[in-house]
């Protein structure tokens, strides 16, 4: 009695060998007709990994947090660091409206100010390391990839643009006129304070600058999704020691004690999915017809290698409205108008529970 | 200078290159060499397709991280519109060179700045199409890109098209967005703060831009031209400068 040897891969190696018809056919084809499509990490097309976040995980950063959606694992860490105004190269004093806005709470026009402020003196350094081993494709001993210089530029212009951080919280102020606060690090009296501050006016004599590093521990893809979320929960973490000017001492002084919580505006979250096509595009031009791609959405390592376009959507819905804070989307023309319009969403779905998570930590 | 001026550009303004143009718009000069199909290194040869390479040298001092990110949206931009597949193996290397960006008055202008630059965008893209074009690398179809903003202007909303630093600065949203000739929606960018119904506006204002004249209708659009669209017509422009290339090339037939 003989049988035909059926040949059977294990799936790693089919994966290895073919990765192009290994994710195609639980999509394609599922094994059964009831089931539904699925990929191969048994999710399923727009099914994303559950989020989960932990904040304060680093003793001796001001504000940290560690995200981990599915195996890509990130850690963000936030320390401020003093910068005096004389070590500002065309430093500009604020002028006084500003100032006074600021007390009275803010307004519309000191976002614009302090939003230069920021850019100008780069306060805000956001820094991405994809440790070697956290993949197979990064190696020891090289300068930084395309991926994580791309990933910086990526976080460090939606930190500017969805205004996530006020100037006003990284303003140290001098205020000759009282409003001294007593730390335990005060050892002057605090008449004293006053004898060569009379008739001075209230100024800014540093800066915190946040370092905002960030380090993918693990790393199975969608990485900017994950590493945002990291950076949001970390700065909603970050609590800064209270700095004032010591006139005696002609230095900024910080509390031991006291320390503040930075102003965190709304919760954008970002939401990527990629493309996958059953077959690469021809030279003709045929347009891909529906039920010919899948959007994946949260795709992971071996899907982000097989799919060239790629969208991700940043949406924050923290105070009831959605509003969308960045698109990105290139590498193909399969994600139209339709589609894009269809996606915020998902994405404001998504955020809904990245919101959760984030918030559930910090309660 | 203003916005509004007409796109120029060049062909074949290097000697030694197989491709390259020169086009500027909007306060923006790029000039883009195309080198290809060439011999790949090792590291980046593509069994099966070519590989594309896109260096993006700013104005001034070397590329950093922004650079880095603007090159790899344009990677996966032109690897969809060059026939890859055609040149297994090799390398097509698309090097852009910024001359001239606009100045903001408005602030100190740093070397070295990490955030997007919505604005170069276009510029980049439509330099590196013509440089292809010049090069005679065979694409699946060109592409025209325009950047827009958008802006709260005495409590009108306000779409700006090739807007200048000082309106990016200002405005509530920038987005730009390339088109392929079939008026596919190829690449979209946006950042700001916006519904999504205003995004849809944007992306009907650039389309308008992107893709006035419909190849069907070439005859019609010259009659069409007067339409507002706030904005030059790229695709007749793209259209126009490889007629007169080509017509000051076979001047000797």
């Amino acid at each position: 009695m003989t049988t035909t040897p059926t040949v059977s891969l294990p799936a790693p190696i089919f994966a290895k060998v073919t990765p192009r018809p290994f994710l195609l056919r639980g999509l394609a084809n599922p094994p059964s007709p009831d089931l539904p499509p699925a990929r191969t990490n048994g999710r399923g097309p727009r099914e994303t990994r559950p989020i989960s976040v932990n904040a304060s995980s680093l003793s001796h950063a001001h504000g940290s947090a560690l995200v981990r959606v599915g195996d890509t694992t990130v850690l963000c860490g936030v320390r401020g660091e003093l910068l005096p105004v004389e070590s500002i190269p065309q430093f500009r004093p604020l002028d006084k409206n500003a100032a006074l806005t600021e007390k009275e709470g803010g307004g519309g026009n000191n976002d614009v100010i302090g939003r230069g402020e920021l850019k100008d003196y780069d306060l805000l350094v956001p820094n991405i390391e994809l440790a070697t081993g956290s993949a197979p494709q990064f190696l020891p001993g090289v300068p930084p990839t395309a991926l994580a210089q791309t990933l910086s530029t990526r976080v460090y212009s939606l930190l500017h643009s969805t205004g996530l951080v006020e100037a006003g919280d990284l303003r140290v102020w001098y205020k000759p006129g009282g409003g001294h606060k007593t730390g335990e690090d005060v050892d002057m009296g605090e008449g004293e304070g006053g004898g060569e501050g009379e008739g001075e006016e209230d100024r800014v004599v540093a800066y915190w600058v946040l370092y905002i590093d960030l380090q993918f521990a693990s790393f199975d893809g969608n990485p900017f999704d994950v590493a945002w979320a990291a950076v949001v929960a970390a700065l909603r973490d970050t609590r800064l020691p209270v700095a004032r000017w010591d006139p005696d001492r002609e230095t900024v002084v910080c509390s031991r004690t006291e320390s503040r919580k930075l102003n965190v505006r709304g919760l954008p979250v970002a939401c990527s999915a990629a493309v996958f096509v059953k077959k690469e595009s021809s030279e003709k031009g045929a347009r891909t017809k529906q039920g010919d791609y899948w959007l994946l959405l949260d795709p992971d390592r071996l899907e982000e290698t097989l799919c060239r376009e790629v969208i991700t959507m940043v949406v924050d819905s923290s105070d009831g409205e959605t509003r969308i804070k960045s698109i990105e989307k290139h590498g193909g023309t399969i994600i139209g108008r339709e589609l894009i319009r269809g996606y915020a969403g998902v994405a404001a779905k998504r955020s809904i529970e990245v919101k959760k998570a984030v918030e559930a930590m910090e309660s | 200078m203003t916005a509004t001026t007409a796109p120029e550009a060049a062909l074949g303004v290097l000697p030694r290159a197989d491709g390259s143009a020169k086009y500027s718009h909007a306060g923006y000069t790029v000039t883009a060499s195309v080198s290809g199909p060439i011999e790949a290194q090792r590291r980046d040869e593509h069994a099966y397709e070519a590989h594309v390479d896109v260096v993006v040298r700013p104005a001034a001092g070397v590329g950093g991280t922004r650079e880095r990110h603007l090159e790899s949206i344009l990677q996966s931009t032109l690897a969809q519109i060059i026939l890859i597949k055609n040149f297994p193996r090799s390398l097509i290397q698309i090097v852009l060179q910024v001359e001239d960006s606009p100045e903001n008055d408005y602030v100190n202008t740093k070397l070295v700045q990490a955030s997007l630059n919505f604005a170069i965008m276009p510029a980049l893209i439509q330099t590196a199409v013509l440089a292809l074009l010049s090069a005679g690398v065979p694409m699946r179809a060109t592409l025209t890109a325009t950047a827009v903003a958008m802006a709260h202007r005495d409590g009108a909303k306000k779409t700006i098209v090739d807007p200048t630093p000082r309106d990016i600065e200002t405005a509530q949203s920038v987005h730009v967005f390339a088109f392929t000739s079939r008026d596919e929606l190829l690449l979209a960018e946006s950042e700001g703060d916006f519904t999504v119904e205003e995004w849809d506006d944007v992306c009907e204002t650039a389309k308008k831009v992107c893709c006035h004249s419909a190849p069907a209708k070439e005859g019609m659009a010259m009659v069409l031209d007067d339409e507002d669209v706030g904005g030059p017509d790229m695709r007749q422009f793209l259209r126009s400068t490889m007629k007169s290339k080509v017509d000051a090339d076979l001047h000797w037939k």
